[in-house]
């Protein structure tokens, strides 16, 4: 039987299913036909019995029941098939009599969802039956939906609550929702009194909570604040409340209805986050951002009160040489064992409870005493309250003891000493930024004069001209921050045109800029900086030596420029060694250059140095030679290999006769010494011409390259050199070929 | 198979008082085209379950089971409205209503009535029915 009826609200578009009893089979016959007539998918059964074995494998969508049967009535079938399992809420319909009224309470009382007058008006069941289904599926969507809340309730740790309000005494009832009673670890479903609820909170916020709660009901306000509480299991939670006011007709605040939510893990993450944001992963310290905000807050309180404050700037004196030849790993062990020496050395603090900052006592700002961790090697101590600059001193004396103890780190014993700066509140600076800047100020006045020592700042350390002092700690952060390269100049020998060395000279990159070692060589002599930087020299020469002998078979030597004073260090052959040992590669290919004038000054410190490199087959040239004023004499006992002409004279070659002689006589004396002897600075064709044909056939200058980087020299070597493609190439092997073979290196073959 | 259009079934004459044509016209509606046999397959389940229960009613009124005799009647109540045996459903309602109100004398006379009365209809229907 087709239907004209679309079941038009049944999602599946499925007719419905009804299963229909009755054991008059007249009724049963003719109902199925008419319902089936309007759509309806019609099972018949001609008793309860039947009709409970049929529903024991099968779930209709209705049952419709004559109430008066033989045997096991509409009553009994009904409230049989509510016990079964799944049958709870299916509609089911009961016909009754016209004028049975007993028989219409029967119904309701055995279950049934609704009763209706057996009669042949078949539309009226049709309707009463869509109705029921209507019904049936709300209700199961509603059921559905409210599953769908607890769930999410449930993920979200949270429930719904109402609270009528009570008298004085009893403070209300609660009713939560199952969920809220579980976000509150209570189990049963009895309703919670107010104070019940109350007694969960910890006893140190209870008071608090009650103003609250008083305070919003005075005013009908909005509630929504964060409680911690402790359950009966012994858990220890923050709840989250958001309760809005409820209103009875007159306008009058009758209770509060809203939801209790679990935030705590919310809450643990949120005080992770600030932890990351204000504290120093590495070392658990504070940071700069979280040292910035206690500095400043720590000036505002020393203002008020009228007393001073202090910062103590902090920079390690070796940690660049540990971190770069035992690893990053060791560079971290070492920095969390100062942290660690360092929090001893004040009261320190982790942790400031803003509010009480504001709240408490004049006492307050002394929880905002800490070490903190800048970056790098660098740390702040903050003293938030000093009588006078003693009392700095005091804590600066006791971080320079406790540092001058050796470290351990990757099984190793490391000596690290600090340079403390000490800038004092109000003195020194009224903002973070002076204080900071004039504690770095002092600090470095510590390692230009020799490292491992306090300095509080004083306005003649100023004095000393901001740019220098500017470039001067720039210049001290250059080899950290990687802004020193070298680059190199060819050693060329003109007769075979072949490179034979090169020379290795400091560049700073400094920012977009390149500095010229002329403007900062002579500064680092003057602080002291020149011995990191050269100890950074030796070892990158040695580091680009190999990476030339992989990439080209470079045999020959670099060139490192040294002042005196790094030959008077007892270290300098340890360095040697480590270098070398560090990057495989043979002492000799590390040469060194040192200048006449240096060398004939401290002649008699350096002379040891000397040989001992003579020992270990690392050559020492005599750069700018015939500018100084040698000793001839010394010069014959003298352990060196090389002497370079100074470009002073090279320049003036071919200009005045003198200088040809000067020439002439340093080449006849490197040659009875049996000593290289090399050119500088020669730029011109004519300059080599002349050299050359004096007895000079190793030259550096212009003319060959400008001192460029690493890779770049490896490009010339490729594109000019190895082509014979450069100008003085082809001169060199026209001059060789019309002049006698004029060796310039007695006794040695290049 | 093609429906041919069935008249709607008319009592005989004879027994027009018996069976109410408007009700057999409704149930003729059910089935128009007779294609589901749907009124000979109604008067053929009320002639089953007239011969059933007229005998069910006689032996009830011998064995005074009342309960038995308010079964018979409730349901000959409505499957006779069904088919249009108004006289017969009447004399139902009747001992329905007597039985509910507990009223045991005043059964015999009635159920008398219904015995005739069933039987009339009895050959009312079986006249409408193809032999």
């Amino acid at each position: 039987m087709t239907s004209e009826h679309a079941f038009a609200n049944d999602p599946a578009g499925k007719p419905p299913q009804v299963l229909l009893v009755d054991d008059d089979e007249v009724s049963l016959l003719l109902t199925a036909l008419a319902l089936r007539e309007r759509g309806f998918d019609v099972t018949e059964s001609g008793g309860g019995e039947h009709a409970l074995q049929l529903l024991a494998s099968w779930a209709p969508d209705v049952v419709v029941l004559d109430a008066m049967m033989p045997g096991l009535d509409g009553f009994a079938t009904c409230a049989r098939l509510r016990a079964m399992p799944g049958y709870e809420n299916v509609p089911v319909l009961m016909l009754t009599g016209l004028d049975d009224d007993a028989s219409i309470t029967r119904a309701y009382q055995a279950g049934a969802t609704d009763f209706f007058v057996k009669a042949n008006q078949w539309s009226l069941l049709a309707g009463r039956l869509q109705y029921l289904l209507r019904a049936s599926r709300t209700r199961i969507e509603l059921e559905r939906s409210q599953a769908k809340l607890a769930r999410a309730q449930d993920l979200a740790r949270m429930g719904s609550f109402d609270w009528r309000r009570g008298g004085a005494r009893s403070g209300g009832s609660v009713l939560l929702s199952a969920q809220g009673l579980r976000v509150l670890g209570c189990h049963d479903n009895a309703p919670l009194g107010l104070r019940a609820i109350l007694r969960l909170v910890q006893r140190s916020e209870r008071r608090a909570v009650l103003r609250l709660l008083r305070e919003s009901m005075r005013h009908n306000a909005v509630l929504a604040t964060d409680v911690p509480v402790a359950l009966h299991d012994g858990r220890q939670r923050i709840i989250h409340i958001e309760a809005e006011p409820e209103f009875n007709e007159h306008g009058h605040g009758v209770g509060y209805t809203g939801i209790v939510q679990d935030v705590t893990d919310r809450r643990v993450a949120e005080d992770r986050i600030r932890h990351l944001a204000n504290f120093d992963s590495l070392t658990s310290l504070p940071n700069r951002r979280q040292l910035v905000w206690r500095m400043e807050r720590a000036i505002e309180h020393a203002r008020r009160l009228g007393h001073p404050c202090a910062f103590l700037l902090i920079d390690l004196d070796r940690f660049k040489i540990v971190n770069d030849t035992l690893g990053h790993a060791a560079g971290d062990e070492l920095l969390m064992e100062v942290a660690q020496r360092l929090r001893a050395c004040v009261r320190h603090n982790d942790q400031v409870m803003e509010g009480t900052l504001e709240a408490a006592g004049s006492r307050a700002h002394r929880s905002l005493e800490a070490v903190g961790r800048l970056g790098g090697d660098e740390f702040i101590a903050l003293l938030p309250e000093i009588g006078d600059e003693r009392d700095a001193q005091r804590v600066a004396d006791r971080i320079l003891e406790v540092m001058r103890d050796p470290v351990l780190v990757g099984g190793q014993e490391c000596f690290v000493t600090a340079s403390v700066g000490i800038a004092i509140f109000p003195r020194d600076g009224g903002s973070v930024a002076d204080l900071m800047r004039n504690s770095d100020v002092a600090m470095y006045s510590v390692k230009s004069q020799g490292k491992d020592s306090s300095a509080i700042y004083s306005p003649q350390l100023a004095g000393r001209g901001r740019e220098k002092l500017e470039l001067e700690s720039a210049l001290h952060k250059a080899i950290e921050r990687d802004e020193l390269v070298l680059h190199y100049q060819p050693k060329v020998d003109v007769r075979s045109a072949r490179m034979v060395g090169a020379e290795a000279l400091m560049r700073w990159q400094r920012g977009g800029t390149l500095v010229p070692p002329a403007d900062f060589i002579p500064l680092a002599e003057e602080s002291g900086l020149i011995l990191p930087l050269s100890e950074w020299a030796l070892r990158e020469a040695a580091r680009q030596a190999r990476i030339w002998q992989n990439s080209f078979d470079f045999a020959d030597a670099i060139a490192v420029n040294l002042p005196c004073r790094v030959f008077e260090r007892s270290d300098l052959i340890d360095q040697i060694h480590q270098n070398a040992l560090n990057y495989g590669i043979p002492h000799r290919m590390v040469q060194l250059e040192i200048t006449e004038t240096g060398l004939m000054k401290e002649l008699q410190s350096v002379i040891p140095s000397l040989h001992r490199l003579k020992d270990i087959n690392v050559e020492v040239a005599i750069d700018d030679f015939g500018t100084g004023y040698s000793s001839l004499a010394y010069l014959t006992t003298l352990p060196i290999s090389e002497l370079k002409i100074d470009r002073s004279f090279v320049r003036d070659l071919g200009v005045t006769p003198q200088s040809s002689g000067i020439v002439t006589a340093i080449i006849a004396v490197a040659r009875s010494l049996n000593l290289r002897v090399i050119g500088e600075g020669v730029e011109s064709l004519r300059q080599m011409e002349v050299l050359h044909r004096l007895g000079c056939s190793l030259m550096q200058g212009y003319l060959f390259s400008r001192p460029i980087p690493a890779d770049e020299l490896e490009r010339w070597l490729q594109q000019t050199v190895l082509p014979r493609r450069a100008p003085w190439i082809g001169q060199a092997a026209e001059l060789d070929f019309g002049s006698p073979t004029p060796r310039a290196i007695a006794g040695r073959s290049f | 198979m093609l429906a041919a259009t069935t008249p709607p079934p008319s009592p005989r004459p004879e027994f027009g008082c018996i069976l109410d044509p408007t009700s057999l016209q409704r149930l003729h509606e059910l089935d128009p085209q007779g294609t589901h046999r749907v009124v000979e397959r109604v008067l053929r389940a009320f002639e089953a379950s007239l011969q059933r229960l007229l005998p069910q009613s006689a032996q009830a009124l011998r064995d005074g089971d009342h309960e038995a005799v308010r079964h018979v009647a409730h349901t000959l109540k409505s499957s006779s409205a069904s088919v249009g045996a108004l006289g017969l459903s009447r004399c139902c309602a009747d001992i329905e209503s007597r039985v509910r109100a507990q009223q045991r004398d005043g059964l015999a006379e009635p159920l008398c009535e219904l015995q005739a009365e069933g039987q009339r209809v009895l050959a009312a229907v079986r006249a409408l029915l193809p032999h």
